[in-house]
């Protein structure tokens, strides 16, 4: 017979043992597959290495020296945040607007809901194609309307103008991201206590006080989630701006993600490329870090 | 008094259905437009003065589509696919079963990994996990595609199914292991079935990111194992585009999506609030 304690520990090592087995597969494919490449990253970034040839020399931080003189990598930055900000603000403003109107017992809302959620279903490479279609200056429908109205040059594509291709990518990005955002609003609109509009309304408060005093409190957490996820994913997304103009015209939608790939694809600078990722990727975390902390420290003060 | 009220009211529900229609309309449009130019003949797509409403319908450019290499290209982009989800879906399952009912060495920094890598961006991994890809010579296969596709469905999967496995009562489990059905026993025979919805909503979108993916997939792929969107891109660059075959394939590409979408909508939904796609 052996003792309780002896049966405890030997229960929990067995049981760690059981979640051990069950979790090393995924483990050993994290480190093999995220994990190395990342440190790999990093480790490249000392390095100058031509794609071509496959030379290796080491040049320690001379590549973030050039970083740091790169001027298109800084016109780049600028059309980045540019891009971030305005995209998200359109989202989650656009997205907002669609979950308040969607927020109704009308008949076929569900239907209709399900049809605003199709920009964000369908492949990006169909989306990307079909703007690029209805965009064209000499048949898409879009441009050659424009034309007609005087409000673009005749044959002129809104993607391949330098003071408008950003522009367009933001506007193809916010169609594409809003009903993700309308989703979250929507979903979390439907968990708000009744009582408060009562309450409001036995104030004396209109829809506007309503939604202001009421809804938009309730919405904040899911805006901040909405900001902080879709923010790292927007500030580095790439395959719809290179779909859509390969951050052309003259680099006039340029942003980080697709001047890596031209480092890397164009030029196999790969060690450049590696230092521009890394140095983005550091920032990305200590933003990450940042936000984590200070949220952190507001649950702990509210608490 | 009250009809100035039901007045306004009136033309408050008014204005709601216009902005819900302008709205629909701005978000099914081109999807609308993309079906429609895929079934115009070439007459009617390039004409200076494009008409909205179509004359006669051709299905001249699926066959066109057919007939070409592209058909190839979807295969490949649905190997790939199936190979992702299995894989991703089995470990993650696996990974997640494990953060949530033991609690053994390590446990908490692979959580950590999964957070972090979960929100990595694919684009700064390009460059190391080409470089892995191609000392082990991997780079232009299939098999490479696949890995690059795990290192986006994997943490997702893992991090979805963590949470299904929380919703599963504990004390079934623990019932079995006492039963001596053993702890790999007790999962596959109790837990599993009960994991069923949870394993077809991550199933469904390790399928989508993966049939979706364009970034890692245009740096691995070459030659003839391109995936679908990676070819389609190739397309647009050439001088004459040969827009009506090209939204045929956008057609194509897309109808999949949209009939995992319908089909498995309520959980679609579920997924997309739980933050499970990128991008």
């Amino acid at each position: 017979m052996a003792t309780p304690a002896v049966l405890t520990r030997g229960l929990a090592g067995r049981q760690q043992r059981a979640g051990l087995a069950f979790a090393l597969p995924a483990a050993l494919l994290f480190v093999a597959i995220l994990a190395y490449p990342i440190f790999e990253s990093f480790r490249t970034s000392l390095f100058s290495i031509d794609l071509l040839t496959g030379d290796a020399a080491f040049v320690g931080f001379g590549n973030f020296g050039t970083l740091f003189g790169d001027r298109a990598l800084w016109s780049t930055v600028g059309n980045t945040l540019l891009w971030t900000v305005v995209s998200l603000a359109g989202q989650l403003g656009l997205g907002l607007l669609a979950a308040l109107l969607i927020d109704a017992d009308w008949p076929g809302m569900r239907w209709i809901r399900q049809l605003l959620l199709i920009p964000y279903v369908v492949p990006v490479i169909a989306s990307a194609l079909v703007w690029q279609w209805m965009l064209d200056g000499h048949y898409g429908i879009i441009s050659t309307n424009l034309q007609s109205w005087g409000a673009l040059d005749a044959g002129a594509n809104p993607l391949g103008q330098e003071s408008t291709s950003l522009a367009t990518v933001i506007l193809v990005n916010v169609w594409r991201g809003f009903p993700f955002a309308m989703l979250v609003f929507w979903a979390r609109m439907q968990g708000i206590d009744k009582a408060q509009y009562e309450a409001a309304r036995v104030d004396g408060a209109g829809p506007w006080r309503e939604f202001v005093h009421v809804t938009l409190p309730n919405l904040r957490s899911a805006a901040l989630s909405l900001l902080a996820l879709r923010g790292i994913w927007t500030l580095m997304y790439f395959e719809l701006v290179w779909l859509l103009t390969r951050g052309g015209p003259a680099g006039s939608s340029e942003v980080l993600s697709t001047y890596i790939y031209k480092v890397v694809m164009g030029e196999f600078r790969v060690g450049y490329a590696a230092a521009i990722a890394s140095l983005a990727g550091l920032f990305l975390g200590a933003a990450g870090l940042a936000g984590w902390i200070v949220y952190r420290l507001r649950a702990r003060r509210d608490a | 008094m009250r009809s100035g009220r039901t007045g306004r009211s009136l033309a408050g529900l008014a204005g709601r259905i216009v902005a819900l229609a302008l709205i629909v309309f701005f978000a099914v449009g081109p999807i609308l437009w993309m079906i429609v130019s895929s079934v115009r003949p070439a007459d009617q797509l390039f004409q200076p003065d494009p008409s909205i409403v179509p004359t006669g319908v051709t299905t001249a450019w699926y066959e066109e589509v057919f007939g070409s290499g592209a058909l190839r290209w979807f295969a490949n982009s649905f190997v790939v696919a199936a190979a992702t989800t299995l894989v991703s879906l089995v470990l993650g399952t696996a990974a997640g079963y494990a953060v949530t009912r033991f609690t053994f060495p390590g446990r908490r920094v692979l959580l950590a990994c999964l957070g972090v890598s979960y929100l990595f961006p694919a684009i700064l991994l390009l460059v190391p996990l080409y470089l892995v890809l191609s000392s082990l010579g991997l780079v232009g296969g299939l098999v490479g595609i696949v890995i690059g596709h795990l290192t986006i469905t994997l943490p997702l999967t893992t991090w979805l199914m963590k949470s299904f496995v929380e919703a599963v009562p504990r004390d079934l489990e623990e019932a079995a292991w006492v039963d001596g059905l053993g702890y790999l026993g007790a999962f596959l025979r109790v837990t599993l079935p009960l994991l069923r919805t949870g394993l077809a909503t991550t199933a469904m979108f390790a399928f989508i990111l993966s049939w979706d993916e364009f970034l890692l997939a245009s740096v691995i792929a070459q030659g003839d194992n391109v995936t679908a969107p990676v070819g389609m891109a190739g397309l647009v660059t050439s001088f004459d585009i040969r827009w009506g075959a090209i939204m045929a394939l956008s057609t194509l590409v897309t109808i999949p999506v949209v009939v995992l979408f319908f089909v498995l909508q309520r959980y679609y939904e579920k997924g997309l609030t739980a933050g499970s796609v990128k991008g």
